[in-house]
C-alpha cells in the first residue's frame, strides 16, 4: 500500500517521518518515542487504533478507494486516501481552523497502519462507494 | 496543473511551447476579483488540454457560460470543443454528489478537471469542515481520474475562486488559507494599468514549490478579444517592479 502521493497536503517533515517509520517497522525498531515527539498524544491513540485493527480500507472495481477508522466512541470516520482529509471534529478544529496540530489520530492511524500493513480490506460497489463518500457530509457533530 | 495554464500563457509570446509533460502535477487555485478573466483563462485551458490528443476535459461551472470568450489563445476547433464536457452542478449538494459518484461515470476519464466559481459552492455552506471536504473531494476525483488514465499521465485540476476586494471580512481569509492548504500551486489574477476600452491584468503563477513564480500580462480588449504578453523574467525580480507585488520575492 503506497502512502499517498501527489497533492502536497503534508508538510515534508511529516512525509519524511512516516518513511522513517517504515523503515522502524522493517527494522523492528520502536515507533513510539519518535512519534509521540511529533505528534503529543494522538501518537498513542493511533496506535491504539492500529492495534485494534480499526483502520479498513475500501476500495469499489473503479479503483476508487477511501478509508474507514472506527474511533474509540464507536463511531465511524472517513478519511480520503488521495489527500489530507478526515471527517471527525478534531480535524476541522485543530487542524483545519486552528492549524495546531498536522493530523488528527484518525488520519495517524490511516498512514500508520499503511506502514504496518495491518489495515483490513473491504471491497463494495461503485455505487456503495458513492454512498460512503456522500454519507461523509452529514457525519459532521 | 501549472503547466497548462504556463502553456496557455505562453502561447502570445515568443517563449517557445511549454514542456509536454502531463505527469502529476500539484492542483492550481486560479484567483482574481470579479471580471478579471479566469472563465477565459479556464476556457483556454480547457481548449489547450483537448488539442492535447488525450482524454476529454470535464468543465464544472454553475450555469453555462453567457458566451464563449473570444479568441483564447488555442484554436477554437470544433473537435476541440467536441471534448469538452460542460456539466452545471446547480447547488453545493449537487456538485458534492457529482464529485462522490465520479467513478461511477463510465467512458474514458478526463485529463483535465476544471471547476470555475468556487466561491459561489462556498457560500452556501460556509463551515470550514465543508469548504475543505469540497476541496478534498476535488483532489480525490482528479486523483481517481489520474488513476483510470494510466500512469504518467494523470488528470489535472484547476479550480477558479473569485477573491474579495481588499479588506474582505476575515472568514474569507480564513477560507483561502484553508484552500490553498489543499492547492499548493496558485494563479493570481490582477488589475494592472489599463488603456482606453482595455482590461489588463497580470496573471503571476506560483508553481507551488516546483519553480520560480512566473508572471504575464493578460489584456482584454473592448469585444472581448484576450492577449497575453510574457513579463519579462529580469523585470520581475529588481526595483523598476515597485510596490504592487509585496512579499515572495528571493
Amino acid at each position: 500500500m503506497a502512502a499517498p502521493t501527489g497533492p502536497l497536503t503534508l508538510p515534508a517533515v511529516v512525509e519524511e517521518l512516516l518513511s522513517e517509520m517504515a523503515a522502524a517497522v522493517r527494522d523492528g525498531a520502536p515507533l513510539l518515542p519518535r512519534l509521540k515527539f511529533v505528534f503529543g498524544s494522538s501518537a498513542v491513540q493511533a496506535l491504539d487504533l492500529v492495534d485494534r485493527q480499526s483502520v479498513t480500507l475500501i476500495s469499489s472495481p473503479s479503483g476508487r478507494r477511501v478509508y474507514q477508522v472506527l474511533g474509540s466512541s464507536g463511531r465511524t470516520y472517513t478519511c480520503l486516501a488521495s489527500c489530507h482529509y478526515c471527517s471527525c471534529p478534531a480535524f476541522a478544529f485543530s487542524v483545519l481552523r486552528k492549524g495546531d496540530s498536522l493530523l488528527c489520530k484518525h488520519l495517524l492511524a490511516v498512514y500508520l497502519s499503511q506502514v504496518t500493513r495491518t489495515c483490513q480490506q473491504l471491497s463494495v460497489s461503485d455505487k456503495q462507494l458513492t454512498d460512503i463518500l456522500s454519507a461523509e457530509k452529514t457525519q459532521e457533530a | 496543473m501549472a503547466e497548462t495554464l504556463r502553456r496557455v500563457l505562453n502561447l502570445g509570446s515568443a517563449a517557445g511551447p511549454g514542456k509536454n509533460t502531463a505527469e502529476a502535477e500539484p492542483p492550481l487555485l486560479l484567483l482574481g476579483g470579479p471580471g478579471s478573466g479566469k472563465t477565459a483563462l479556464l476556457f483556454a485551458a480547457a481548449l489547450e488540454a483537448a488539442g492535447e490528443g488525450r482524454g476529454p476535459v470535464l468543465f464544472l461551472t454553475r450555469r453555462p457560460l453567457q458566451s464563449l470568450p473570444r479568441r483564447t489563445g488555442p484554436a477554437l476547433e470544433p473537435l476541440r470543443l467536441q471534448k469538452i464536457r460542460f456539466q452545471y452542478p446547480p447547488s453545493t449538494r449537487e456538485l458534492l454528489r457529482l464529485l462522490c459518484s465520479a467513478h461511477e461515470a463510465r467512458g474514458p476519464a478526463p485529463s483535465l478537471l476544471l471547476l470555475d466559481g468556487l466561491e459561489e459552492y462556498l457560500v452556501e455552506d460556509p463551515g470550514s469542515q465543508e469548504a475543505a471536504y469540497l476541496a478534498a473531494l476535488l483532489l480525490d476525483t482528479a486523483v481517481h481520474f489520474s488513476h483510470r488514465v494510466g500512469p504518467g499521465r494523470g488528470c489535472g485540476l484547476i479550480v477558479a475562486l473569485q477573491t474579495q476586494e481588499e479588506g474582505g471580512a476575515s472568514g474569507n481569509a480564513l477560507q483561502l488559507a484553508l484552500l490553498q492548504r489543499y492547492f499548493p500551486a496558485q494563479c493570481w489574477l490582477q488589475p494592472d494599468a489599463a488603456g482606453p476600452g482595455q482590461c489588463c491584468l497580470r496573471a503571476s503563477l506560483e508553481p507551488g514549490g516546483l519553480g520560480p513564480r512566473e508572471e504575464w500580462w493578460v489584456t482584454f480588449q473592448p469585444d472581448g478579444e484576450m492577449t497575453i504578453t510574457r513579463w519579462p523574467t529580469q523585470l520581475v525580480d529588481t526595483s523598476l517592479h515597485k510596490g504592487s507585488s509585496s512579499g515572495g520575492q528571493p
